[in-house]
């Protein structure tokens, strides 16, 4: 079972992470300020830490984030921060952290990403190696980059080959707006409109299309996830 | 008008000033009328010395008959005693002229001073040389000093009454000069309080002379002006937002309280909390764009500024917004431009700006018509320009469509939070970029230009 560090001053917002992770299936631990942080993420092993940005006292979360870092405790963090402005998030990736996300944010957001985070450690880099990605009877030649399902060659533009590439590489997993804006469009996301949700159902019309069982599917008011019909 | 104190005065800067000049003229005063004097008296002495010498050097030359004879007849004609000429024997007793007693002399030939009591009582100052003859005899010559004191004393006397007209003139002149600059600051800080107290109309009043005081109240009249303008956009933004927040939170209050009035079943539960949940995002999506705008604004990002091609970011957000206009029919054509578009800039604002542009233009638009996406780069500018044609702006609203929350009258009905164009702006005004929207005939055109960089062309 994934067991999560939540380090988060503000006793409310802790209950609910706490509650949202739970839910999730992850088993948490919380404390609220940086020190004790720091002392509980160095005695145990934790799968994931979620890390806020200010916390009271001497220590913030940078300065747990680069205190762990330096005691070569590679477990991934996840920075949460009030702090919105660009150079913030370039400042806690660059003392370690692994991804960032700013409050006020949504609990599917935040279990999506730690889910991935949880993933890129698991997944050794060698499976990155393989030539093909497959998902039920949909597969993606690497190589050729050619699309088919079943027996159909599927035609995707180069955009819509790079969504359903993440898809497939994230099987089973949700995958936020967010997230998928960032990793296929190389801009942050700036939430507007229905943009990527055409994006999509181009991208559903053409792998989904034809009488197959749908593989794309929307998480409403969170992303999309691709997973095996059966 | 008159709360003017006289113990104020000295401490305003013309009173001090006034009497700084007071202090140098008065001693370049005094040293031009030492001089004068000095030089005037020197010269009249000198004048009077010399008189002395020529006298005695004729007399010498005189036989002492002629001497005696010229010197007693001298002393007849010169009834005042001006020149007076006297002769003495070895013994130094009189022998005739004007002075009868041989006064108390140093030296010969050098001319001395003395007292002469005459014989009508009078003491008269007197200039006198005695010299001895060959026949053993003494000359004295004199000269009365009188009237060249007198003219000393005029002189003195001048300098005196002089000195003080000119410090009753200077001293009243700077209390006058402080009095009216201490009457004028008064004015002037009675304005700025008055500023300071919320009359943010309020301005420093200016006598039209262009002195110095004038041009600074100019400068800070200029500085109200703008912050006088700022207020009131602070103020339009604070009411907007105020307006447009509670618009969403009544609804959800509403659907909010709906739910709990009525007994409700587990769908339809799940209804309202949707609704609620979509309401709340919708309120943080807004309160996320108005500090973006802001964190914009405060052009902190300048720093991470890099050289960037427009026809990249433009085709990124074109290929973005491509299957969106395909959905309604409508064509959105990229026009690239001939030479590589380079500003230094931020890539991710300007694609967030142009991208907010074609959402507008796609949002706006009706179904199959024709949107154009088109990079400019030439020799005067660099920019972007989106013509769509939709029903376009009015040209009254083309100004406030750029003010945060503002949405035109035919927008209302549209999804939005009326904030695009004003992060637009916002991103312009970063990257030194004007921001117009004009009328594309039929449809509207907005124009994202700046100036090309110095090396790029």
């Amino acid at each position: 079972m994934t067991h999560v560090l939540v380090v988060e001053d503000d006793l409310p917002t802790a209950r609910e992470i706490e509650a949202a992770l739970c839910d999730h299936g992850f088993t948490v631990s919380c404390v609220d300020n940086g020190r004790e942080g720091l002392l509980k993420a160095l005695s145990e092993p934790f799968d994931l830490i979620v890390l806020d940005r200010m916390l009271p006292g001497g220590l913030d979360g940078l300065g747990v984030l680069t205190a762990l870092r330096a005691a070569s405790v590679s477990t991934p963090v996840l920075i949460l921060s009030a702090l919105s402005a660009l150079d913030e998030r370039v400042r806690g990736l660059r003392a370690g952290g692994d991804d960032y996300l700013t409050k006020p944010f949504e609990f599917i957001e935040l279990t999506a990403r730690l889910d991935a985070l949880c993933r890129r450690r698991a997944e050794p880099p060698a499976t990155t190696q393989e030539p093909r990605l497959r998902v039920a009877n949909l597969e993606i030649d690497l190589l050729r980059r050619t699309v088919r399902r079943g027996e159909r060659v599927i035609e995707l533009v180069p955009r819509e080959y790079a969504l359903l590439e993440h898809l497939m590489r994230n099987a089973g997993q949700v995958i936020t707006r967010t997230m998928l804006f960032e990793a296929v469009w190389s801009y942050a996301y700036d939430e507007r409109t229905n943009v990527i949700e055409v994006h999509i159902s181009r991208l559903r019309r053409k792998v989904d299309g034809e009488g197959d069982l749908p593989m794309i599917h929307t998480i409403r008011g969170a992303g999309y996830v691709l997973r095996s019909p059966e | 008008m008159y709360s003017v104190h006289l113990s104020e005065i000295p401490r305003t800067i013309s009173f001090r000033t006034g009497l700084l000049f007071l202090g140098l003229f008065g001693c370049s005063f005094l040293a031009l009328f030492g001089y004068i004097y000095w030089q005037t008296a020197f010269y009249l002495k000198t004048e009077a010395d010399t008189a002395l010498y020529r006298q005695v050097e004729n007399r010498s030359l005189q036989s002492p008959e002629l001497q005696l004879a010229e010197i007693r007849k001298h002393a007849v004609q010169d009834v005042e005693g001006r020149l007076p000429h006297s002769l003495f024997d070895e013994q130094g007793k009189f022998i005739a002229g004007a002075i009868h007693r041989l006064p108390p002399f140093a030296e010969y030939d050098k001319p001395q001073e003395f007292r002469w009591l005459k014989d009508n009582g009078h003491h008269r100052p007197v200039r006198f040389m005695v010299h001895r003859l060959p026949d053993g005899k003494t000359l004295l010559v004199a000269q009365d000093m009188h009237d060249i004191r007198e003219f000393d004393e005029l002189l003195i006397n001048a300098l005196y009454s002089g000195g003080v007209l000119l410090l009753v003139v200077g001293l009243f002149g700077a209390v006058l000069l402080g009095y009216s600059a201490h009457r004028r600051l008064d004015k002037l800080s009675r304005s700025i309080k008055g500023i300071i107290e919320g009359d943010l109309t309020g301005r420093l009043p200016i006598l039209g002379n262009n002195d110095d005081i004038d041009r600074l109240a100019g400068v800070v009249n200029g500085m109200l002006d703008e912050l006088e303008r700022l207020m009131s956009e602070v103020k339009g933004v604070c009411d907007d937002i105020a307006h447009d927040l509670r618009t969403p939170l009544t609804r959800l209050i509403a659907g909010l309280e709906r739910a709990q009035r009525r007994g409700l079943d587990e769908a339809q539960y799940a209804t309202s909390i949707d609704a609620a949940l979509t309401e709340a995002k919708g309120l943080l999506l807004t309160f996320k764009a108005l500090l973006r705008i802001s964190e914009i604004e405060n052009s902190a990002r300048r720093s991470h500024f890099a050289p960037l091609d427009l026809n990249v970011i433009a085709a990124d957000a074109a290929e973005l917004y491509e299957p969106l206009a395909e959905e309604r029919g409508i064509s959105l054509t990229f026009n690239s431009s001939q030479m590589p578009a380079v500003i230094a800039g931020d890539a991710q604002l300007l694609f967030d700006a142009v991208c907010n542009l074609l959402d507008n233009a796609i949002k706006f638009s009706p179904d199959h018509s024709d949107i154009h996406l088109t990079v400019i780069a030439d020799q005067i500018a660099v920019g972007i320009r989106v013509t769509d044609n939709g029903p376009g702006i009015a040209p009254a609203e083309r100004e406030a469509v750029l003010r945060r929350l503002y949405r035109a009258e035919s927008s209302r009905h549209t999804p939005g939070n009326g904030l695009g164009l004003s992060m637009v702006s916002a991103v312009a005004r970063l990257h030194d970029m004007e921001l117009a929207v004009s009328d594309a005939a039929p449809g509207c055109r907005v124009d994202l230009l700046g100036r090309p960089s110095p090396e790029t062309t």
